[in-house]
C-alpha cells in the first residue's frame, strides 16, 4: 500500500506472498521469455506492415487512382491482405503470446517444451508471410477471411499444431485443482481455433459445399473467430489483467461461469446475422439474430463482473497502462456487442448490410475490443519477460489516447457513413452513387483516424523495440502513466 | 470450476452445437439442390460454366471484386434492390449451385451484379456508340403482346415487355415496326436502353437518346406515355439532356452501349471516363498498350480523350481480360425459378408503367 492507499504495486509484493512463490513466478516468467517475445516480436512487425496496408486501403478507397496501376496495389488485393496481416499476422500472433503467457503462470508450472512453440512461431510467421504473398500476387482463394491460398494455411494449420498441443501438455503438468476463469477462455480459445479453422478450410476447399453454403460456412467461420478465438482470448486476457492489477480477487465466480458458458454457447451461432437477407433459409438468418440478441447474457454477466471487480478502483485507470488498455477494451466489448445487436435486427440490417457498418463492427471486435486488451496485456507482460520497466511514461500514454481517438473516430465514421450510406440506397429514386458518394466524407474521416492509430502504432513499436534492446529503465517499480508520490502529496 | 473434463466437454459440445446447427443441418437442406427443368428435360437452369467464364471467376477473386461488388437480389420487401433493377426476383440458392467459390458479397461500394450480364445489350445487335443517356428504360409496350412463351419469365420488372421480346426470336416483326413509333417508356434505370429489342439499328440508335431525354429511376406514368414527338426532340439532340437524378452509371457519349463487352472493357481500364464519381479503382493492369502493326486489333479498346492511346498505339485486353469480362456477361439471373415468385412477372402492369402496354399471356 502506497499513500494512496491503493495498491498500486502488484499484489503479490504487497499482499502475503511467500519468497518461494515470488521465485516461482519469476522461474515461469523467465521460461516462458523467448517464445512469448518471439510471438510478440512477430505480432509488433506484422502490426506496423498491417497499419502500412491499411492506410493505403483506407486511402485508396476515398482516392481510388492512387498507385492503381500496379497489380499487386490495386485495392482489392491490398484490403484482404491488409485484413489477414492483422487478423493472423498481428492479432492471433499477440493473443497466442499472451495466452502462452497466462497458460504458464496459471497452471502454475515452468513451462515446458519451449521448442514447439518456437517452432510454431517460425512456421505461423511463414504461413502469413507466404498467405499474404500469395494474396498479393492474385492467388486469393475469393472467401472472405480465408483468403489465404492453400499452401500458406496447411503451414498456418501446422503452426497452430505445435502451439495447441503445447497447451494441452501445459494443462497436464498443472498444478492446483482449481482452474482459474482466464483458463477457460484460453483452453476454449486453443482448441476452438483449431477445429473452427480445420472445418472451415475442409468445408470450402477440401469437400466443399455446395453454392451459397460457401457463404454461410465462411461467414459463421468468420464470425467464430472474431468470438471464438479472439474474444475469448481478449475475455480471458482481461479476466486476469483486471484482478490482478487491483489486487482485488472477481467479483463472482459465478457471474463468470454464466458468463463463459453462454458467451460459448450463443456467440458461436452468431455468425449467419451477416447473411441477413441472403439467399438463405431465414431460419439460419432468424437463429443467428436470436442468438446475438441472447450475447446480451454474457456480456451483462461480464460486464457486471468486471465492473463489480472494479468499483472503488476506477481512480486506478491514472496510474497503471495495463489496467487503461483492458478497461478500456472490456468496455468496448460491451459497445461491440451492442452494436452487433444493432446491426442484426432485421429492420436495421436492410439498410447497413451492405455498407460500411459491417467493417465498424470488424474494428470494434478487433480493434477496440480484442487489441486494446492485448496492448494492456503487453504493458504488463514485457517487462516481467525482460526485466526492465517501460521507459516512457508518456509514449504509453500517447499510444492510448491515439488508440482510443482513433478508433472511436473510425468507428464513429464507419457507423455514421454506413447508415446514411444504407438509407440513400435503399431509396431507389437516388441514383446508386448518390449512395456511394454519401459515404466519401466519412471515408475521408476513416483516414484520419487511421492517421492517429498509425501514429499509435509506431509510438508503441519503437516503445517495444525498445524494450527488446534492453534499454528500458532498470526499477522496481513499473511505469506508471502519472507520478503517485506527487500527486499522492497533493492530495 | 473443477476438473478438465467438464470443461474440455463444455467446449467441444458448445462448438459442435453451433457447427451441426449453422451449417450441418443447412447441409441437408440445401446442400444438394439440382438445376431445374422443364417437363421436357430442356431448358435447364443454372447450367454450370467453364473455359473463360470459369477463369474470368478466378480473376474476380483474386482481384477483390467481391469487398465491392456483391451478387445478391434481395427480397423486395425486405430492401429496394429490385427496385434499383438489379434483378427481376430475389435470389436464391439455386442459382448458385455451380458457383465456386461463391461471391454473394458483404459491400456495395459498387452496384450489386447479380444480373450484370443480363443487363447487357443483345450482342448480334451491339448498336454504335449511342449519343445520349442510356438510362431509360425503354419499354415499348409494343411488344407486350408478343408470344414468347418459352422464356416469359426472364422478363423481369427490368425486362418489361420490350426485353422480353428481345430474347426470345419470337417477334421481331412487331417489335420492329413498334419501337421508333412508340416513345419507349423508362423501363429500369440501369439497364441499357439498347437492350430495347428492336433489331433495326434505326431503332436501336434512338431509343438511348430518347431516354437520356427523361432518364428517371422511378418510371413515372407520365413519362411512360408514348409520345413520338419526344422521341423525335431528344433523338434530334444528342447530347444527354439535363436530367434530375441522373441514373448510375450514365451512358457516356462516344461509348459503347453500357454492360457491354466493349462497355465493361473501357470501365474496368478507366471507370471514370464513364462515370466521373467512380470510385472504382482502374484495372489497367489487365490490359496492354501496344504498337498497331498492320491492322487494329478488333479488341483494341474504344477510349476517349486523355485515354486514349497516341496514335499508332492501341489498347487490348489481356486474356485474364477477356476471361473476367467474359465472366461478368454470364451473370444472369433473370430465369426464373420455381421457388420464387419474381417479384414483377412480365404480366404485372404495377411494374410497366408503361399504360399502353398489355400483358402478355
Amino acid at each position: 500500500m502506497n499513500a494512496t492507499g491503493i495498491p498500486l504495486r502488484e499484489p503479490e509484493v504487497s499482499a502475503a506472498a511467500g519468497e518461494t512463490e515470488q521465485l516461482e513466478r519469476a522461474l515461469i516468467d523467465a521460461s516462458t521469455r523467448v517464445p512469448v517475445l518471439m510471438f510478440y516480436t512477430s505480432a509488433v512487425a506484422w502490426l506496423v506492415l498491417g497499419t502500412f496496408l491499411a492506410g493505403f486501403v483506407s486511402w485508396k478507397l476515398h482516392s481510388p487512382d492512387f498507385l492503381a496501376n500496379i497489380s499487386f496495389l490495386t485495392w482489392g488485393r491490398v484490403r484482404p491482405a491488409h485484413m489477414n496481416v492483422m487478423v493472423y499476422g498481428w492479432a492471433s500472433m499477440a493473443g497466442m503470446g499472451t495466452a502462452i503467457w497466462l497458460m504458464a503462470r496459471l497452471c502454475r508450472t515452468v513451462l515446458r517444451y519451449p521448442l514447439l512453440l518456437v517452432a510454431g512461431a517460425g512456421f505461423w510467421n511463414l504461413g502469413v508471410l507466404l498467405g499474404v504473398g500469395g494474396i498479393l500476387l492474385g492467388d486469393s482463394t475469393g472467401y472472405q477471411w480465408l483468403e489465404f491460398p492453400g499452401y500458406a494455411a496447411i503451414i498456418l494449420f501446422v503452426a497452430y499444431t505445435l502451439v495447441v498441443s503445447w497447451a494441452v501438455l501445459m494443462f497436464r503438468f498443472r498444478r492446483g485443482e482449481q482452474i482459474y476463469i482466464t483458463q477457460w477462455y484460453l483452453l476454449g480459445a486453443f482448441l476452438w481455433f483449431p477445429w473452427l479453422y480445420a472445418a472451415g478450410q475442409l468445408m470450402l476447399f477440401v469437400v466443399p459445399v455446395q453454392g451459397v453454403l460457401q457463404s454461410a460456412v465462411g461467414w459463421w467461420y468468420a464470425n467464430n473467430l472474431l468470438f471464438l478465438w479472439f474474444g475469448a482470448i481478449g475475455l480471458g486476457t482481461a479476466y486476469y489483467m483486471i484482478p490482478k492489477v487491483i489486487g482485488r480477487p472477481v467479483y463472482s465466480y459465478h457471474l463468470a461461469a454464466i458468463g463463459f458458458w453462454s458467451y460459448a454457447l450463443f456467440s458461436s451461432w452468431t455468425g449467419m446475422q451477416r447473411l441477413v437477407d441472403g439467399p438463405f433459409p431465414a431460419w439460419m438468418v432468424t437463429a443467428s439474430i436470436a442468438a446475438t440478441i441472447l450475447t446480451l447474457i454474457p456480456v451483462a454477466t461480464v460486464g457486471l463482473n468486471h465492473h463489480m471487480t472494479m468499483q472503488g478502483y476506477f481512480p486506478l485507470m491514472r496510474y497503471s497502462p495495463t489496467l487503461r488498455f483492458t478497461v478500456f477494451g472490456a468496455m468496448s466489448y460491451t459497445v461491440f456487442s451492442l452494436v452487433g445487436v444493432l446491426i442484426s435486427l432485421r429492420s436495421v440490417a436492410s439498410y447497413v448490410n451492405f455498407t460500411q457498418a459491417s467493417i465498424a463492427y470488424s474494428h470494434l471486435g478487433l480493434y477496440a475490443f480484442f487489441t486494446m486488451v492485448i496492448f494492456g496485456s503487453m504493458y504488463y507482460i514485457v517487462p516481467r519477460l525482460i526485466g526492465r520497466e517501460w521507459r516512457y511514461a508518456t509514449l504509453i500514454k500517447l499510444h492510448f489516447w491515439a488508440s482510443a481517438y482513433g478508433i472511436g473516430l473510425m468507428t464513429l465514421m464507419l457507423l455514421a457513413g454506413g447508415f446514411l450510406q444504407g438509407a440513400n440506397m435503399e431509396s431507389p429514386s437516388l441514383a446508386f452513387s448518390e449512395s456511394t458518394e454519401t459515404v466519401l466524407p466519412y471515408l475521408r474521416g476513416r483516414s484520419l483516424a487511421g492517421i492517429l492509430l498509425t501514429a499509435s502504432h509506431f509510438i508503441f513499436a519503437y516503445h517495444f523495440g525498445l524494450m527488446l534492446f534492453g534499454l528500458g529503465r532498470k526499477s522496481t517499480v513499473p511505469t506508471f502513466l502519472n507520478p503517485v508520490e506527487a500527486e499522492a502529496k497533493a492530495h | 470450476m473443477k476438473g478438465l473434463a467438464p470443461l474440455f466437454l463444455g467446449i467441444f459440445g458448445t462448438f459442435a452445437f453451433s457447427w451441426v446447427g449453422l451449417t450441418v443441418i443447412p447441409n441437408f437442406q440445401i446442400g444438394h439442390l439440382n438445376p431445374q427443368s422443364d417437363e421436357e428435360g430442356t431448358d435447364i437452369y443454372p447450367m454450370p460454366q467453364s473455359g473463360m467464364v470459369a477463369r474470368g471467376a478466378r480473376v474476380y477473386a483474386a482481384n477483390g471484386c467481391i469487398y465491392c461488388h456483391s451478387q445478391q437480389v434481395r427480397a423486395p420487401y425486405a430492401a429496394a434492390d429490385i427496385d434499383r433493377k438489379w434483378g427481376d426476383r430475389r435470389s436464391a440458392p439455386r442459382d448458385y449451385i455451380f458457383e465456386r467459390p461463391v461471391f454473394l458479397g458483404k459491400a456495395r461500394m459498387g452496384q450489386d451484379l447479380a444480373n450484370i450480364g443480363a443487363r447487357a445489350p443483345k450482342e448480334e445487335e451491339s448498336p454504335p456508340p449511342a449519343p445520349a443517356g442510356g438510362a431509360s428504360p425503354a419499354a415499348s409496350p409494343s411488344p407486350a403482346g408478343s408470344p414468347s412463351p418459352a422464356k416469359q419469365g426472364v422478363a423481369s420488372a427490368e425486362a418489361s415487355p420490350a426485353k422480353a421480346a428481345a430474347s426470345p426470336p419470337a417477334s421481331p416483326a412487331a417489335t420492329a415496326s413498334h419501337s421508333p413509333a412508340t416513345s419507349p417508356a423508362p423501363k429500369a434505370p440501369m439497364s441499357p436502353a439498347p437492350a430495347s429489342p428492336a433489331p433495326q439499328g434505326a431503332a436501336v440508335s434512338s431509343s438511348p437518346a430518347e431516354a437520356g431525354a427523361k432518364a428517371g429511376p422511378a418510371p413515372s406514368p407520365a413519362a411512360a406515355s408514348p409520345s413520338p414527338a419526344a422521341a423525335a426532340v431528344a433523338a434530334a439532340s444528342p447530347a444527354p439532356s439535363p436530367s434530375p437524378t441522373p441514373p448510375w452509371p450514365e451512358q457516356t457519349a462516344g461509348l459503347p452501349p453500357m454492360y457491354s463487352e466493349a462497355w465493361h472493357h473501357v470501365h474496368l481500364y478507366s471507370p471514370r471516363s464513364i462515370n466521373f464519381d467512380s470510385n472504382m479503382p482502374s484495372y489497367r493492369f489487365l490490359y496492354r498498350t501496344r504498337r498497331i502493326s498492320d491492322m487494329p486489333s478488333a479488341d483494341a479498346l474504344q477510349l476517349t480523350g486523355s485515354d486514349a492511346p497516341p496514335q499508332g498505339w492501341e489498347v487490348v485486353p489481356t486474356y485474364d481480360a477477356k476471361c473476367l469480362v467474359a465472366y461478368l456477361m454470364s451473370l444472369n439471373q433473370t430465369h426464373p425459378l420455381k421457388e420464387v415468385r419474381s417479384a414483377a412477372p412480365p404480366a404485372a402492369p404495377a411494374t410497366s408503367p408503361a399504360p399502353g402496354a398489355q400483358p402478355p399471356k
